[in-house]
């Protein structure tokens, strides 16, 4: 729809048409209008970036002015130099009508650079077109010269050096794992206990530091032994922290001292003058201290937020804004009635959106694997306190309707449901649902919390504290259990696993023998020949990567080191330790499991049509897979349609998969991370499906090289669910969501015609009910039409704002390339 | 003498330290409008600045 | 197999293999090496049946309670 056509319509006839973006512009503060069209979209368009984007070339120049200049220090105190040199100088800016502040960019317009680490992409981003400054010649002499400066030193060139080379060739293959093992490009967990629970400001984790540092150095004077030598490289870490928290506190003190100059210098409106004044006492009142004010608390986390993003690449923004900011939202709108509940939603909005407009470069295969976004901002809601009680509140309905006034793709939502969560905060759940945003993804938090208590033995309280990692995995925000390091590159493509069964560990793709030699499966004469190879590729994949990422984690302080993410953690301000160092956590890794239900659709059709009926030989089969089904049409659909498929309630391949997860979990328990605790499996996908399309081989579930690979976690293939929602429901809980792994995607399309109205809430309500007495542990739901979506692909430039879940993250229609628009449009449309 | 900084309409002294102070200026780009900042000295030398304008 | 814009006309696995939206369908995308359109191929048949456009849909409608009816999208 045109928005010339829109602008006559009413709400109420919008509404009717579906055409919820329209709804928004007109039902949102002219204030949340301009900051929402003001973004500049970094996420990259089907891999490409918009035009206008373009790379800021100041963070990398004062970063690595200073680090060169302080050659001599230890990593974590030259890191925090050369990261306060970067806070004192980078260009800063104020957008019009804005009333919470900070990008990690020069202007709007750019994305962030994270140049030291890895060569691999500092080289890709030389050659990416179209995103150099003007001018562009100029530019490029200026990458050059960076990268010929970190060209072996980044942090994954160190780790390339020490890893086993035949790790290294096999992982950097790009066939079977995805992401770099640094905290450079990680995700790190923010401790909001110590932070927010705490009250602490900056000055305050100062003076715990100073006393930190005092205590320490009566010992480096006092009795010689061996207790007090690790207590000389602390001390250095201690000041790089102080040094970087100071930094932090005068970067602050620079958005104030810009806020109050356009205030008495330009600005001619009284209101905006005085918000101006507002923003400016905002930003000298925290990092410094403890926030006083609702805006002042979201101003709090988005300056920790920045400068951990100024300091690494951080693909993901674990976050509990409900639950942190509640205190001074209810103390500001409730109890002290300072604002009223629409200036709160403006800035409530805002806050989404100053998260929205965050991006930084990131190469090719993380733009394929992540289109139209920057990251996965997936960011919690709802869920208990830590006496068990409900924990959703006025900010989370607040948050809720916010969502549908910004309708932006990122962050999402994860909303934490238990049973004792209202018919009020359910119902704006299932709004955001039905106007198409895709989320919240509605997560099983007793179930959850159970499940983090099984895997990595958080404490029930600490448990209860959980947050999104990334797109799905749970973790703590508390002293013990927070992860600094997200391990990124522990993200298995799964299909391999089959297919290298298949082939005695051969990639036929990139052309080397990869897996253990596990047997020609043309002399297989039994099934269980194919899942014993099967087994042990699985396991070779999970090591392989496990291994990788293990030492990265382990070797990230001496080759990376993060002053400021240190400087928050409570931990790491006790023991003078890198946040990064595996001492004082418990432990929270998982793999990442892209690719997997093709395993068990794959296995059961082989089970089936080769050895149950005989309809094949093996031979045949790899025959038609070396083929790519090339001529063998009538037999590939025979695999996909004579062999039960996943998401049917068919015992037969549901029980398949069920053998597969428990060998998988049995393995998770066997392999340690650097805290010595597992590694359960975590199936989802982002859009790894589309990325990994190329790279994975033809499979006897009947896919091609070429073909998208299903969306991902635990969801049927498109189209193959042909059982309807209940079954795909029984399938999925058939899987223990607590034993057998430690999160469970699962995506399902809804008909926007059926959801209409309080009959469409009921239905979904008591489709919830059957998903929370099944135990699953998550679901989201696309629910916007054929019609729409093909409109769209046909007409992108009036549909620019429609929105669809892609995996563990949502997406404008547009943005996404034209295979992964058409898989989307492919899934079931589930009638319930 | 060359013309510095602190002679310039865009720079904003520090009020601890005279000295030191930022360049303020205005920008309309295609998708909104803004004010940006960068430290500058107040005796840098603006003789080669494009953006100077006298106060 | 010919290619229903330009005519061109050489075995099927000449027409550069793109992708199948619907794995349970016989229906695939395939580009011709001589005019470049992406064409809906039936690859039981082995004929190029249509060029596909921006928001046409070869293969239908979603699977669902919309079954396999006809796209009125366009
Ligand atoms: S840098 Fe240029 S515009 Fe800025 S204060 Fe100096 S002379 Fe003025």
């Amino acid at each position: 729809m045109a928005a010339e056509a829109a602008k006559d319509l009413s709400i109420q006839e919008l509404e009717k048409e579906g055409q919820w973006w329209w709804i928004a512009e007109k039902k949102r503060s002219r204030r949340l209008d301009y900051l929402r069209k003001a973004v500049w979209k970094k996420g990259a368009l089907g891999g490409n970036y918009a035009p206008g984007i373009k790379v800021d070339l100041e963070m990398p120049t004062l970063f690595t002015n200073m680090y060169n200049w302080w050659k001599y220090d230890p990593p974590m105190l030259r890191r925090a130099k050369a990261l306060a040199h970067v806070l004192d100088n980078i260009g800063i800016f104020i957008t019009d009508q804005a009333q919470l502040v900070g990008y990690f960019g020069s202007m709007p317009n750019t994305i962030a650079w994270r140049l030291d680490g890895a060569s691999i992409v500092n080289e890709e981003l030389y050659n990416e077109p179209g995103i150099m400054p003007e001018p562009e010649e100029e530019s490029l002499k200026k990458v050059a010269e960076l990268n010929s400066y970190w060209s072996g030193n980044t942090a994954v060139d160190k780790l390339a050096r020490v890893l086993d080379p035949e790790d290294a060739v096999k992982f950097l293959s790009g066939a079977i794992g995805w992401g770099a093992p640094t905290s450079a490009y990680g995700y790190s967990g923010k401790d909001y206990e110590y932070i927010f629970a705490g009250r602490r400001g900056f000055l305050d984790i100062i003076e715990e530091i100073d006393a930190n540092i005092e205590g320490a150095e009566d010992r480096t004077m006092g009795m010689p032994g061996p207790d007090i030598l690790p207590l000389y490289e602390r001390l250095q870490n201690w000041d790089a922290m102080k040094l970087i928290l100071e930094a932090a506190i005068r970067y602050a003190g620079r958005y104030a001292r810009l806020a109050r100059t356009i205030a008495e210098n330009f600005e001619t409106d009284p209101k905006r003058k005085e918000e101006l004044i507002r923003l400016a006492e905002s930003c000298e009142t925290v990092p410094a201290h403890a926030p006083q004010t609702f805006q002042q608390s979201l101003q709090y986390d988005h300056f920790i937020q920045i400068i951990c993003r100024l300091e690494a690449h951080e693909g993901a923004w674990p976050a509990r804004p409900d639950y942190y900011h509640w205190p001074m939202y209810d103390k500001d709108v409730n109890i002290e009635k300072n604002i009223t509940g629409e200036e709160a939603m403006d800035l409530v909005g805002e806050f989404m959106i100053r998260a929205y407009e965050v991006g930084g470069f990131g190469p090719r295969w993380a733009r394929e694997g992540l289109q139209g976004i920057t990251g996965t901002w997936v960011w919690t809601l709802g869920g208990v306190n830590q006496d068990g009680s409900d924990a959703c509140n006025d900010l989370t309905l607040a948050f809720l309707k916010a969502a549908r006034l910004v309708r932006v793709s990122n962050p999402t939502f994860g909303f934490r449901w238990h049973p004792k969560v209202s018919d009020k905060i359910m119902r704006e759940v299932f709004e955001c649902i039905r106007h198409g945003l895709g989320y919240p993804s509605i997560r099983n938090d007793p179930l959850l919390i159970q499940n983090s208590m099984h895997w990595h033995g958080h404490p029930l309280e600490e448990a209860r504290t959980w947050v999104h990692q990334a797109c799905m995995s749970p973790c703590p925000t508390t002293k013990h259990g927070v992860q600094p390091m997200r391990m990124a590159s522990a993200t298995a493509n799964c299909a391999k696993m089959v297919e290298y069964a298949l082939h005695n560990g051969y990639d036929h793709v990139v052309q080397m023998q990869m897996g253990p030699r596990t047997g020609d499966a043309r002399k297989y004469t039994d099934f269980e020949q194919l899942f014993s190879a099967w087994v042990q590729q699985m396991e070779w994949i999970m090591n392989t990567l496990v291994r990788t990422v293990n030492l990265g984690r382990f070797k990230d302080p001496e080759f990376y080191g993060r002053p400021f993410l240190s400087a928050t953690y409570e931990r790491a301000v006790e023991s003078g330790l890198d946040a990064v160092s595996p001492v004082g956590e418990r432990g929270n890794c998982w793999v990442t499991f892209f690719t997997w239900v093709e395993n068990a659709d794959s296995l059961a059709a082989v089970k089936k049509l080769v050895f149950d009926e005989k309809k094949y030989t093996m031979t045949q089969l790899m025959d038609a897979l070396e083929a790519n089904w090339e001529g063998c049409e009538k037999m590939r659909l025979d695999f996909v349609n004579g062999a039960p498929k996943w998401g049917n309630d068919d015992d037969y391949v549901d029980d398949l998969m069920i053998r597969c997860l428990r060998e998988v979990a049995r393995h998770s328990r066997e392999m340690k991370c650097p805290c010595g605790n597992s590694w359960p499996a975590l199936p989802e996908n982002v859009s790894g499906n589309i990325h990994y399309a190329s790279i994975v081989g033809a499979l006897p579930n009947g896919r091609r090289l070429g073909d998208a690979l299903y969306d991902g976690g635990i969801s049927p293939g498109p189209g193959l669910d042909k059982n309807g929602p209940s079954a795909v429901l029984k399938s999925c809980g058939k899987i223990d969501h607590v034993g057998d792994g430690r999160a469970f995607l699962l995506n399902q399309r809804l008909s926007p015609t059926q959801m209409a109205g309080e009959k469409g809430y009921q239905l979904w309500k008591a489709y919830m009910r059957t998903w929370a007495d099944l135990g699953l542990d998550h679901v989201q739901f696309n629910m916007v039409s054929d019609e729409t979506l093909r409109a769209a692909q046909k007409d992108p430039e009036k549909y620019q704002e429609v929105i669809v879940r892609v995996a563990g993250y949502s997406a404008h229609f547009v943005d996404i390339s034209r295979k992964t628009q058409d898989n989307i449009i492919q899934r079931t449309i589930q009638g319930i | 003498m060359a013309t510095e900084c602190k002679e310039c309409k865009s720079f904003f002294p520090m009020n601890e330290n005279p000295e030191k102070g930022d360049c303020v200026q205005r920008v309309v780009d295609p998708r909104q409008a803004y004010y940006k900042a960068r430290p500058v000295d107040a005796g840098a030398d603006a003789s080669k600045c494009g953006t100077f304008s006298k106060k | 197999m010919k290619c229903t814009e330009c005519g061109f006309e050489a075995p099927v696995q000449n027409f550069r293999y793109l992708y199948n939206a619907r794995i349970d369908a016989s229906i695939s995308l395939r580009q011709c090496p001589q005019c470049q359109a992406r064409l809906a191929v039936d690859e039981l048949a082995g004929e190029a049946t249509q060029k596909v456009g921006d928001g046409e849909a070869p293969w239908g409608k979603s699977a669902g309670i919309e079954g396999l009816a006809e796209d009125n999208a366009s």
